[in-house]
């Protein structure tokens, strides 16, 4: 079972007609949004309608959250005054061009899709998520503490949580088990299709294989591909630049930041 | 902001509050707003012993996860049980309900290293 995971496009049209082209020439058995279509960049209405057209199953991220509320609180962790006054533009310029029918849509996504696979004697529980299982704007990052980590997951119960939010990808595997009985899960970040943040420009996503042998019993009995697509940067950039957006946002795009 | 004159302060913005050698701990104004949207808190046993300076637990927040440093060493005696239920009560309350855990104080010349308001509101401006 291959399953396409993707998230974080942002309203980056270029971007995400990139991924499909690729991902379809992939040919996975099954594709989950984890939300944020919207913000940042001009294309909101045309993502949203992009994925609904295909019938995605599509959870709702924090941006999506707000916007679907007509709220002028993303949910964002700005950390300076200029990332603070530029998110007011971005979430204010969101909000007024985001249509009805559209914005209904963000407001009724769900906050999270649970499937689980009875492959062997054990379940695999593969969670999906935005920010973490508790919080839809909860950072994850990579260098969270193994404790912290392995709490959010068991409380969850969770053997495979996939999420975005942090726009930086990465695959974790913890071991819960105890008395000498493995129980390993993954912790996976599955990066951003329309706002990478990890200095790589191209937009990402990821495709987790599931095999009738895959368990929790076996640490590399899942396999998690990060890839890569170029997409038409330049188009998206100078879109922002041409909007009422702040420029810099179009600056990160440049630079995968 | 606030500082409140009847509290001791660290660096690493915490606070505690004597009565006798009894010293309740909490976060301040400042961290909690650093921190943001509190989600859980990671609080020691009752009965654990912790020197001064070693860390004790941890505040987990949307943004990030802190590390709590004890401000003096001590035992534990008291966490607050309804953090784990309601952990924005650090956000709401972080001077009063929102108060973390409560120690039995071993050394009281350890708080010569700590900050009175007016120093710690002077490291804050």
């Amino acid at each position: 079972m291959k399953v396409a995971l993707f998230s974080d496009i942002h309203a980056n049209l270029p971007a995400l007609e990139a991924f499909f082209e690729d991902v379809e020439k992939k040919n996975p058995d099954s594709m989950y949004c984890l939300g944020d279509l919207v913000g940042y960049n001009i294309w909101a209405n045309e993502v949203v309608n992009e994925i609904r057209k295909r019938k995605t199953p599509t959870i709702a991220g924090n941006y999506d959250f707000g916007i679907g509320r007509m709220s002028n609180d993303c949910g964002c962790a700005y950390k300076t005054d200029e990332e603070k006054d530029n998110g007011k533009i971005s979430i204010s310029f969101t909000n007024s061009i985001m249509k009805d029918e559209e914005r209904a849509y963000l407001r009724t996504l769900p906050a999270h899709i649970k499937v689980e696979f009875q492959l062997n004697e054990d379940k695999l529980n593969l969670l999906l998520v935005h920010g973490s299982p508790r919080k839809i704007n909860e950072y994850l990052f990579e260098d969270r503490e193994e404790k912290s980590m392995l709490r959010i997951m068991e409380k969850a119960d969770a053997d495979i949580l996939c999420f975005g939010h942090t726009h930086k990808p990465y695959h974790r595997i913890l071991n819960s088990g105890i008395d000498g009985q493995n129980h390993f899960r993954h912790a996976i970040n599955i990066g951003s299709v329309g706002k990478p943040k990890d200095n790589d420009v191209r937009g990402g996503y990821v495709m987790l294989t599931i095999n009738e042998d895959s368990s929790v019993l076996v640490k590399d009995s899942i396999s998690v591909e990060f890839i890569r697509f170029d997409y038409d940067i330049e188009k998206a950039a100078k879109a922002v630049e041409e909007s009422p957006l702040p420029d810099e946002y179009a600056e990160n795009l440049r630079r995968g930041y | 902001m606030e500082f409140p004159n009847d509290l001791i302060y660290s660096k690493e913005h915490t606070w505690i509050k004597l009565q006798d050698n009894i010293g309740t701990i909490g976060i301040t104004a400042f961290a909690q707003k650093e921190l943001g949207e509190i989600v859980y808190t990671d609080l020691p046993n009752v009965g654990y012993s912790f020197q001064q300076d070693e860390v004790c637990g941890s505040v987990e927040a949307v943004k990030t996860v802190s590390q709590l440093f004890m401000l003096v060493s001590g035992n534990i005696i008291e966490t607050n049980k309804q953090l784990l239920k309601e952990p924005t009560l650090i956000n709401s309350a972080h001077f009063g309900d929102g108060w973390l855990i409560k120690i039995e104080i071993k050394e009281l010349t350890e708080l010569e290293n700590l900050l009175r308001s007016t120093q710690y509101k002077k490291l804050k401006n």
